[in-house]
């Protein structure tokens, strides 16, 4: 058979970087083929290649039996490459139906004047949503479509356009398990259809369910292809990172953490928007807890009222045994706590600021006073402050004043992270850390989670992944409708525990 | 090939405009009025008067900054300028009062008006646009009750001479108190917490609040910033016309805002330094100075600002999509 696309010797050179070194990729019909790398490893640079944003400096690309130096997004289109970035491009403020035909509306002559086709529009798109799996009226708006139906949606989008390859940049990073096999049940779909699926991920469990072939790349070079039911998850790792990832789980399972002193306590924390009530909850010295829950049982709810980032709260918090009041993030600074939010993007860095800057932002808070208006800034602490976590925490940067948005996922993380370590935190909640972010960061961040709490510092952990809270967690607390049901030992936690609690089977 | 070389030179364009764009259309302007009418330039009385046509743009263009610098806008400095000198004419001429406190008064009147705005913006959690936009009418309103619709003059001797001294007969008084409030606030924006709290606030909010920073007070802080600078522009104006007139203060929003953009600030906040500003603000000064020396209509001013302001925001913008493309 034929592939679809064939990339040969890509290289792409940026100005000072080398970003893509001469990889090759095919693409067969009817499969899935898997991109793994690390962040910052080339994979979005790549496809961008092919999506026709970027343009190569050496290599060629074979579509369709016709041979291109470069594409344009034209060309791209054209031969019926479609990607489905992980910030979905559906326009909010259209219909359904509007959002499926945008920029290509079919149109038909009447009195000699080109109006917009609707009633082909309308036969078309409710085929394909037919087959995607949207059920809703083709005049709904997408802003009031859950996550995975706007997925749907954008997938639609593209079969609407007839795309043979379709590119799927991290589909699953803010679906649930269920959505997740929704979607699965789609791309098999498809791959019956003998489109191309270019699939973007960095969950080995997917790979395994729903990948043909596995292409790695690393630092912008070819590592290699293989059959996914050839090839084991470590050996994948091994050839991701380059190294071995040691160790699945972080903890000391030998000491009785529940025997040291309470460092920080909850007590009864009730939300006055009912979204979480009466959480109750003791972290021991040297303890990482861990929270588990579906999305929106109140896990981030309870932690960002404890961090004053929605202050109407009753309850109380200790902090080695003397009570807090926390009335603003700010208050929460200067008593010890930290947060590490969800999303990087809207809630973590500070995007016109360079490194040095974002990390000493919460330091300089610690030690202001009035509000934390007062005081003034001292360039040599600053520096002094972002050198010391960018060696700490392997930041990797051309240096404390390159840009944080320049970074990859992983390293802006570090940064966030960096600014509450210069902070001096007595406790910080993490809330889903590795969101997002490459294997090698991920182990990276378990491990100065654990490193943290051996110092004696409280960590908080909530994640969405079970098998990250089992290796990393102490103890895990279970959240259902905004209450905790049950807290486990890591002795006797297990997913199916979890699971069960977490859906009020248990 | 071709194409890339384009994209290249783009990116270096943009690495110059963002650095230099300021300066260059100052020395355009400059060139080009040498080249229109060589009288208005060399000669001796050329740059202290532009520094006086620049003094009141330079001041109102600093507090415009802040209320940009946090993605927000700030429609009513032209409103309070007026209504700050009206107030202090008022005190003057009306209660007799000395004119140094009088003009303190008169530039408290503005930081008050400024509070109004920030708490105003807090409260509602509505977008500056809309609040200032509301108080830019009310303020004009006040300022026409107060005046009763008419001009206010005789003021003291000692303040008319005071504010239209020059330092070394070169440095008028005006500018100098402008570059003053200015130098503070390059202070304030360079080497104090608060202010690199307020980059942060106007880069991303929502990560400036998770990151401990007080959000409503600074955007306080921002607008008392923004009446104080047009409460003291406010009293340069009025005794550079010496009489307080209603109107005085029209059309002065646009300016500042021009100043501002055209110094080099971001209206998607976050982005932008004091001495571009005040580079700016010059620019908005040398513009009014040239056109009367060219003795053209100085409603042709009000063209020539609007088109400054496009073109100025316009080649910002596509010299950050090209930059961003890398």
């Amino acid at each position: 058979m034929e592939p679809l696309i064939k990339m040969v010797g890509i290289t792409k050179v940026f100005p000072g970087v080398k970003a893509l070194n001469n990889i090759s990729l095919d693409i067969m019909p009817g499969e899935v083929h898997i991109l793994l790398g690390e962040n910052g490893a080339g994979k979005s640079t790549l496809m961008k290649i092919l999506s026709g944003v970027y343009q190569p400096t050496l290599g060629k690309i074979i579509i369709g039996g016709k041979e291109y130096k470069s594409l344009t997004t034209k060309d791209s289109y054209d031969e019926g490459v479609a990607i489905i970035y992980q910030e979905l491009s559906v326009i909010n403020e259209l219909s359904i139906l509007e959002n499926l035909f945008v920029g290509k509306l079919p149109t038909v002559k009447k009195c000699g004047i080109s109006v917009v086709d609707y009633k082909t529009m309308e036969e078309k798109a409710a085929a394909m949503l037919q087959k995607v799996g949207v059920h809703r009226p083709l005049k709904t708006f997408v802003e009031d479509l859950t996550m995975p139906e706007k997925q749907q949606v954008e997938i639609a989008k593209a079969l609407v356009s007839d795309a043979k390859i379709i590119i799927m940049d991290e589909p699953t990073t803010s679906l649930t398990t269920a959505e997740t096999d929704n979607l699965f049940a789609l791309i098999r779909k498809l791959k019956s259809e003998n489109k191309g699926i270019v699939y973007i991920s960095h969950k080995m469990d997917e790979i395994k369910k729903i990948g043909d072939r596995v292409t790695v790349l690393k630092d912008g070079t070819y590592v290699g292809t293989r059959r996914v039911d050839e090839v084991t998850v470590d050996e994948l790792v091994t050839m991701m990172v380059g190294r071995e990832i040691k160790g699945t789980y972080f903890g000391n399972p030998d000491v009785d953490l529940t025997k040291q002193p309470i460092l920080f306590e909850a007590k009864n924390i009730t939300r006055s928007d009912g979204r979480c009530r009466n959480i109750s909850f003791q972290l021991h010295k040297g303890e990482i807890l861990g929270f588990a829950g579906l999305v929106g049982a109140g896990r981030t709810e309870t932690m960002e009222a404890i961090f004053g980032a929605h202050p109407k709260i009753k309850g109380q918090v200790f902090l080695n045994g003397r009570e807090l009041h926390i009335t603003s993030p700010y208050s929460a600074i200067k008593q010890g706590l930290g947060m590490v939010t969800e999303n990087r993007r809207e809630t973590g860095i500070i995007d016109n600021f360079n490194v040095k800057q974002n990390i000493s932002m919460v330091p300089y808070l610690k030690q202001s006073s009035a509000g934390g208006i007062g005081g003034f800034l001292d360039g040599r602490q600053e520096v002094r402050w972002a050198e010391e976590q960018k060696a700490n925490l392997h930041i990797k940067c051309t240096g404390i004043n390159q840009m944080v948005v320049d970074l990859s996922g992983g390293n802006q993380q570090k940064v966030i992270l960096g600014k509450w370590l210069a902070a001096n935190t007595e406790v910080i909640i993490f809330d889903e850390p590795t969101k997002g972010i490459d294997i090698g960061s991920k182990s990276e961040i378990y491990q100065l989670m654990r490193k943290l709490a051996n110092e004696g510092k409280g960590v908080l952990m909530i994640s969405s992944e079970l098998t990250e809270l089992l290796s990393v967690c102490d103890r895990i607390a279970v959240f259902r409708e905004g209450e905790i049901r049950m807290i486990f030992n890591s002795a006797e936690a297990s997913e199916e525990k979890i699971v069960k609690t977490s859906t009020g089977e248990y | 090939m071709s194409e890339t070389g384009i994209k290249k030179n783009s990116q270096n364009f943009g690495i110059l405009w963002q650095r230099y764009g300021t300066f260059g259309i100052l020395f355009l302007l400059l060139v080009v009025l040498a080249i229109a009418q060589p009288g208005a330039i060399f000669n001796s009385s050329a740059v202290p008067q532009m520094l006086k046509q620049s003094a009141v743009n330079i001041l109102l263009a600093c507090g415009e900054f802040f209320a940009i610098l946090i993605a927000g806008i700030d429609l009513s400095v032209g409103a309070v300028c007026g209504l700050s000198g009206m107030v202090a004419a008022e005190l003057m001429v009306s209660a007799h009062m000395p004119w140094v406190p009088a003009c303190i008064i008169g530039v408290l009147c503005g930081t008050f008006f400024g509070f109004l705005n920030g708490l105003l913006v807090n409260r509602t959690g509505l977008h500056p646009f809309i609040i200032t936009l509301g108080t830019q009418s009310i303020f004009f309103g006040v300022m026409l009750v107060v005046s009763h619709s008419a001009n206010i003059y005789g003021f003291p001797a000692s303040f008319s001479s005071m504010i239209n001294a020059s330092l070394f007969d070169f440095f008028p008084i005006s500018a100098i108190i402008a570059l003053l409030v200015a130098v503070v606030l390059w202070f304030f924006t360079t080497k104090t917490k608060a202010g690199r709290n307020t980059y942060a606030l106007g880069g991303n909010k929502e990560a400036a609040w998770y990151s401990g920073i007080n959000v409503p007070l600074h955007t306080l802080i921002v607008f008392i910033i923004s009446g104080t600078c047009a409460g003291i522009a406010g009293i340069v104006l009025m005794g550079r016309l010496n009489c307080a007139d209603p109107v005085a203060g029209t059309g002065y929003d646009t300016y500042a805002i021009a100043a501002a953009i055209i110094g080099g600030t971001s209206f998607m906040g976050g982005k932008g330094k004091i001495p571009g500003v005040v580079i700016g603000g010059f620019i908005i000064g040398i513009i009014n100075y040239g056109m009367t020396a060219l003795m053209i209509d100085s409603s042709y001013q009000k063209i020539m600002m609007g088109a400054l302001i496009i073109i100025s925001v316009a080649i910002d913008h596509f010299v950050s999509v090209s930059t961003n493309e890398k």
